[in-house]
Formats: C-alpha cells, sequence, structure tokens
C-alpha cells in the first residue's frame, strides 16, 4: 500500500501518527511530499510588474529566496523522516494543491494524508472554513482516497445546536 | 499633420480625446501584454504626429517636470545602491533579532520597518527590495510567507503620505500644487497615521492564527551575513544620515527634492566604485528606465487633452459634486483619484488629477487644500484596493481561480477590497478635520 504524506512544515507529527495507523500485514511504502509554493514568488513578480519592474528570475535576490526555500523544505522533509524512518522523500515545486495530487497519480498513492490546514500554534478551529484550501482542493480533485487529519479539538464538544 | 490641414476646435477636441481614451484604455488593458511605457508613448507619438499637440507645448511640458523625473531616477538609484549595501538585510535582521522570537512581534516590527523604508526612500523601495528580503527571512524563520508579504506590499501603500518623499506620485501633485512642508504634514500625517493604524489592526485581526507562533533564532541569519561589506555598508548609513533630514529640509525652504536625491545618489555611487560594490552596468539594472517612458508619454497626452478643455470638465465635474464644501471636496477627490489609480494605475491618475485640479485652483483655500490632499491620498492608498495590479490583472486571476486553482493574487484582492475602503473613509474624514 502507498501512502502519499503531506507535510507543511507545522504538520510532521499528526501525518508521521496517521500513517502509523496503517501498520499491518501488508507492506507500506510511504512517501513524504512537500512543495515549494511559487505562488508567493508570482505575487512578488506582479508586484514589480505594477513597479515598472521585470521578473525576480532576472534578479540576484531570486537565488536567495531559492536557497532559502530549499533549506526550508530539506527541514520539513527531515523532520518527517525522523518519524518515518522508512519514508521516501518527495519535493516539487509549484502550486501546492496542484502538485499533491499530480503527485499523488504519478506516484500511484492508494492514500493521500493530509492535514486541513497548516497550525500556527492557535487552538484547533473546528466548524465552517477549517478546512484550508490546499485540502480542500485535494479532497475535490485526488486520484485515489484522501485521509484528512484533522487536530484533535474533543474540549469544544459538544457542539450546542 | 491637422497643422497642415487645420481643423475646427470641434475635431481636434473629438480627435485628441479618442487618442487620449485609447491610450488611457490601452494601459487599462494591455493588449498582447504592450507595456504601459509603449502605449503612453505611442499616445503622445500619434498626438505629435497628428499635429494634436505642438512639439514645442510637449518639450515644454516635459521640462517644466524635470524634478519629478530627476526624482524618480535618484530615488531609484538611492534605494537600489543603499540595497547594494545589505541595508534592507540588516534592518530586516534588526527587527527580526527585536522581535524576540515572536511571530507576532515580527509582524508588527516588518510594518514597521516597512513604514521607515517607505518614509525615507519612498514605497518604491518598501514593495521591491524589502518584500523579497523579508520573504527570505520569514521562509528560513519557517513562519508562513503570506502575512508578511501583506504586510509589506500593503504598507508600501499605506505609509506613502507620511512625508511629500514617500511617494513619487506626491512629488507629481506636487509640482503643479506644492505644499508648503507644514501644509503637507497638517493635512496628511495625522490621517496617515490612523489608517497605518487600521491596517495594523486588521491585518493583525485577519492574521491572528497563523502569527500565533513563535520562530527557532538559530534559523535567523546574523547581522554580519547581512551585511555585504562593511565599510560600504558603514559609508551608505552616513550617506542616508544626510539624505534623510535633507530631505525635511528640502520640502520645508521648497527646494527641489530631486536634487536630494540625486545628490544621494551620486555620493552613495561614488562610494560603492570606490569600494568595488557596483558598476555602472549594474546600478543602470536597478533603475526602471521604461517608467521614463511611461511618465513622459502621459505628460503629453494628459497635456494634449487639457488643451481642448476635457480635464477642466472633469475638474468641474468633481468641483460639482463635492457641493461646494470642503468635506465633499475631500470625498470627491479621494473617491475619484482612488477609482482611477485602479483602472489606469495610479501615475496617470495624479496626472489627469492635476490636469483637472486646474479648476479648483480659485476655490476656497480650504476647498482647494481638501481636493490636492485627497488627491494625494487617494492616489497613493487606492492601489491597495488591487495590490497586485490594475483591475485587468484582477480579472486575469479571476479567470484562473474558475480553474479551482487557489491564486494567492486574489487573497491580495480580497484583502484589499476589505481594508481599503475603511482606511479610505477614516483617512478621508480625517484630512476633512484636519483641513
Amino acid at each position: 500500500m502507498k501512502i502519499l504524506c503531506c507535510l507543511d512544515g507545522t504538520n510532521a507529527e499528526p501525518v508521521g501518527r496517521a500513517a502509523r495507523m496503517f501498520a499491518g500485514p501488508q507492506p507500506l511504502i510511504i512517501g513524504l511530499l512537500t512543495v515549494m509554493d511559487v505562488g508567493p514568488r508570482r505575487d512578488i513578480d506582479r508586484t514589480r510588474e505594477r513597479f515598472w519592474r521585470p521578473p525576480m528570475h532576472r534578479q540576484p535576490v531570486i537565488q536567495e529566496m531559492l536557497g532559502a526555500e530549499k533549506e526550508a523544505a530539506g527541514d520539513i522533509l527531515q523532520a518527517g523522516l525522523e518519524r518515518l524512518p522508512e519514508a521516501e522523500s518527495l519535493l516539487r515545486q509549484g502550486h501546492p494543491e496542484l502538485e499533491i495530487v499530480n503527485a499523488a497519480a504519478e506516484w500511484k498513492a492508494d492514500v493521500i494524508l493530509i492535514c486541513s490546514r497548516a497550525e500556527y500554534g492557535a487552538p484547533p478551529n473546528i466548524g465552517p472554513r477549517s478546512v484550508g484550501h490546499v485540502a480542500r482542493f485535494v479532497l475535490d480533485h485526488a486520484p485515489c482516497p484522501v485521509l484528512l487529519v484533522r487536530p484533535p479539538a474533543g474540549e469544544q464538544f459538544p457542539i450546542k445546536g | 499633420m491637422f497643422l497642415i490641414f487645420p481643423l475646427s476646435e470641434l475635431w481636434r477636441t473629438l480627435f485628441t480625446s479618442i487618442i487620449g481614451v485609447l491610450t488611457l484604455v490601452g494601459i487599462m488593458v494591455r493588449p498582447f501584454r504592450w507595456n504601459e511605457a509603449q502605449i503612453a508613448m505611442g499616445g503622445a507619438a500619434v498626438l505629435l504626429l497628428l499635429g494634436l499637440i505642438r512639439p514645442g507645448d510637449a518639450a515644454l511640458t516635459l521640462l517644466r517636470d524635470w524634478n519629478t523625473f530627476l526624482f524618480f531616477l535618484g530615488m531609484m538609484a538611492l534605494s537600489a545602491l543603499s540595497e547594494t549595501a545589505g541595508l534592507f538585510d540588516w534592518l530586516a535582521v534588526q527587527a527580526a533579532r527585536m522581535a524576540g522570537a515572536s511571530a507576532a512581534r515580527l509582524f508588527l516590527h516588518v510594518f514597521l520597518l516597512g513604514m521607515l523604508i517607505t518614509m525615507i526612500f519612498s514605497n518604491d523601495a518598501t514593495a521591491l527590495i524589502l518584500t523579497p528580503v523579508v520573504y527570505v527571512l520569514v521562509t528560513r524563520l519557517r513562519l508562513p510567507v503570506l502575512p508578511y508579504l501583506f504586510a509589506c506590499t500593503f504598507i508600501a501603500d499605506t505609509a506613502s503620505f507620511l512625508l511629500p518623499i514617500s511617494n513619487p506620485i506626491n512629488i507629481i501633485v506636487m509640482s503643479r500644487f506644492p505644499l508648503a512642508l507644514p501644509t503637507f504634514l497638517r493635512l496628511l500625517l495625522l490621517p496617515s497615521l490612523v489608517v497605518i493604524a487600521i491596517n495594523l489592526g486588521v491585518f493583525f485581526l485577519l492574521y491572528r492564527r497563523q502569527l500565533k507562533g513563535s520562530f527557532n533564532i538559530k534559523h535567523m541569519p546574523t547581522l554580519s551575513q547581512a551585511v555585504k561589506h562593511g565599510p560600504y555598508f558603514r559609508y551608505t548609513l552616513w550617506v542616508l544620515a544626510g539624505v534623510a533630514p535633507s530631505y525635511v529640509l528640502a520640502s520645508a525652504f521648497q527646494f527641489p527634492l530631486s536634487m536630494v536625491a540625486m545628490a544621494g545618489a551620486v555620493l552613495l555611487f561614488a562610494g560603492a566604485l570606490c569600494w568595488r560594490r557596483t558598476t555602472l552596468v549594474d546600478t543602470c539594472k536597478g533603475i526602471s528606465w521604461s517608467i521614463f517612458g511611461f511618465i513622459a508619454g502621459m505628460f503629453v497626452v494628459v497635456r494634449a487633452i487639457e488643451d481642448t478643455g476635457l480635464t477642466v470638465k472633469l475638474g468641474n465635474l468633481l468641483l460639482h459634486l463635492s457641493g461646494g464644501t470642503s468635506f465633499g471636496a475631500v470625498l470627491a477627490g479621494t473617491v475619484g483619484s482612488a477609482l482611477g489609480t485602479n483602472l489606469i494605475n495610479n501615475v496617470p491618475m495624479a496626472v489627469v488629477m492635476n490636469s483637472a485640479l486646474v479648476s479648483v485652483q480659485h476655490a476656497a483655500p480650504a476647498i482647494r487644500n481638501g481636493f490636492v490632499a485627497a488627491t494625494i491620498f487617494g492616489c497613493d492608498l487606492g492601489p491597495n484596493i488591487t495590490t497586485v495590479g490594475s483591475l485587468a490583472t484582477i480579472i486575469w486571476l479571476l479567470i484562473l481561480r474558475q480553474r479551482d486553482v487557489d491564486v494567492s493574487g486574489l487573497d491580495y484582492f480580497k484583502v484589499g477590497v476589505v481594508v481599503t475602503p475603511l482606511m479610505l473613509l477614516a483617512g478621508a474624514c480625517t484630512i476633512w478635520l484636519c483641513l
């Protein structure tokens, strides 16, 4: 069984725990995927266009930006490998939502593990808009079953009508 | 051509208006991804070729605005040469060091740093140089990137009217409607602080979840890593320490600000050459040359339209909409400028408004100052609605969104649409109270 784990820099622990739940008699092949998002760089390019400047790729600072992104992606994958040492690392670049579903199709994943959204220390959010745009797109477009890993939010229950 | 075959005033007005409108629409929709400078210069060339503006008048218009051209040049060179020294990287690392590992405090510091850079170097430096520097920093600190990028992009416009040099638009408007520094500060300092406070408050509310965390200082670059060359860096600090108060003094004594910017740029360039930190070619690469063509084209096109009396009619319309009150003047000026900047970009809008406001020159001082301050305010802050560009860019992003791809550029628009009208209204009311 091939499990594709989507890492966003904040979710190595819950994704690792969820992947372990699949342990059983059948062999597990785990892929750790992280995507270097090109969106912010494109936004910077649009701002440059507004100020009549050429795109970033002609500027020396782009090397620093790519270097920082690769360094951060390496750390994200390393955090995943610490929890799932037998996993294979996959690094892609593009729109995260597109890259995840395309990687799942190319890698022939049987299941995708993804968190509802990146969590930066705020208490877990339940209710409308608690699923971020990347997870929402993956749920809508995935070529295989998706396991949505939500943060534990037991203390927010029961939900009152 | 029409100079040889004279036309009646009606036909001249009609042809000039058509060319003027086509130029503005061209800038708005940019057919075939043409550069705005090509469109503006094309419009000006057609007007000259058809004899709808005399070459002498066009040349005089451009010469009259030498301060604007030189200010753009000096400002861009000053920013590029300061970047070469590593000044912006150093300031960003300082901001992170002082944040004490708190994501929220770093966010506040990025806002304050953007405000400071905009105040001294103009919005151009914040949007173009500080943004990638902050991007690298927050990526290294493993923090969510978008809130910090939003902070840089928005504060570049929000802090644009703290001082006359904070945005070249201010220089364009003030070249025709000079405001003494005390008047500028009286009219626009408090509104500026009000809109900055609103921007900061709304952003903290919007990004409260992403800003909860902290960062590991081990990922932070050291100050010495940020500085690219010690002696040139220190020299840059000394030059800027002289340039900043000189700007204020020049504004106070109505001395051309372009002279200060150019003097600072020449001093930095000499230092950079001396320490072999740049070459003439590298410095020239840091300057957007197309902007000069764009501004020159727009000045000529608007001058031709002005000769037909159309911009005066626009001015009269604004005066009529104001109802002859200072509050109406501020509101009409703000709304008109802000809407126009999102359609045709803020530089052409400032040039159009400059021409239109000739009609209010003889109005009561409160109404005249209300219009001038509102024009600066609307043209500076208005672009925050469609931060990533013009309305045409937004439409293009909406088309992409229909393919289900999440386009972060649209996030800017969503935030801009929520926060900017609020800032425009609060700022306009404050300007009115300051009149």
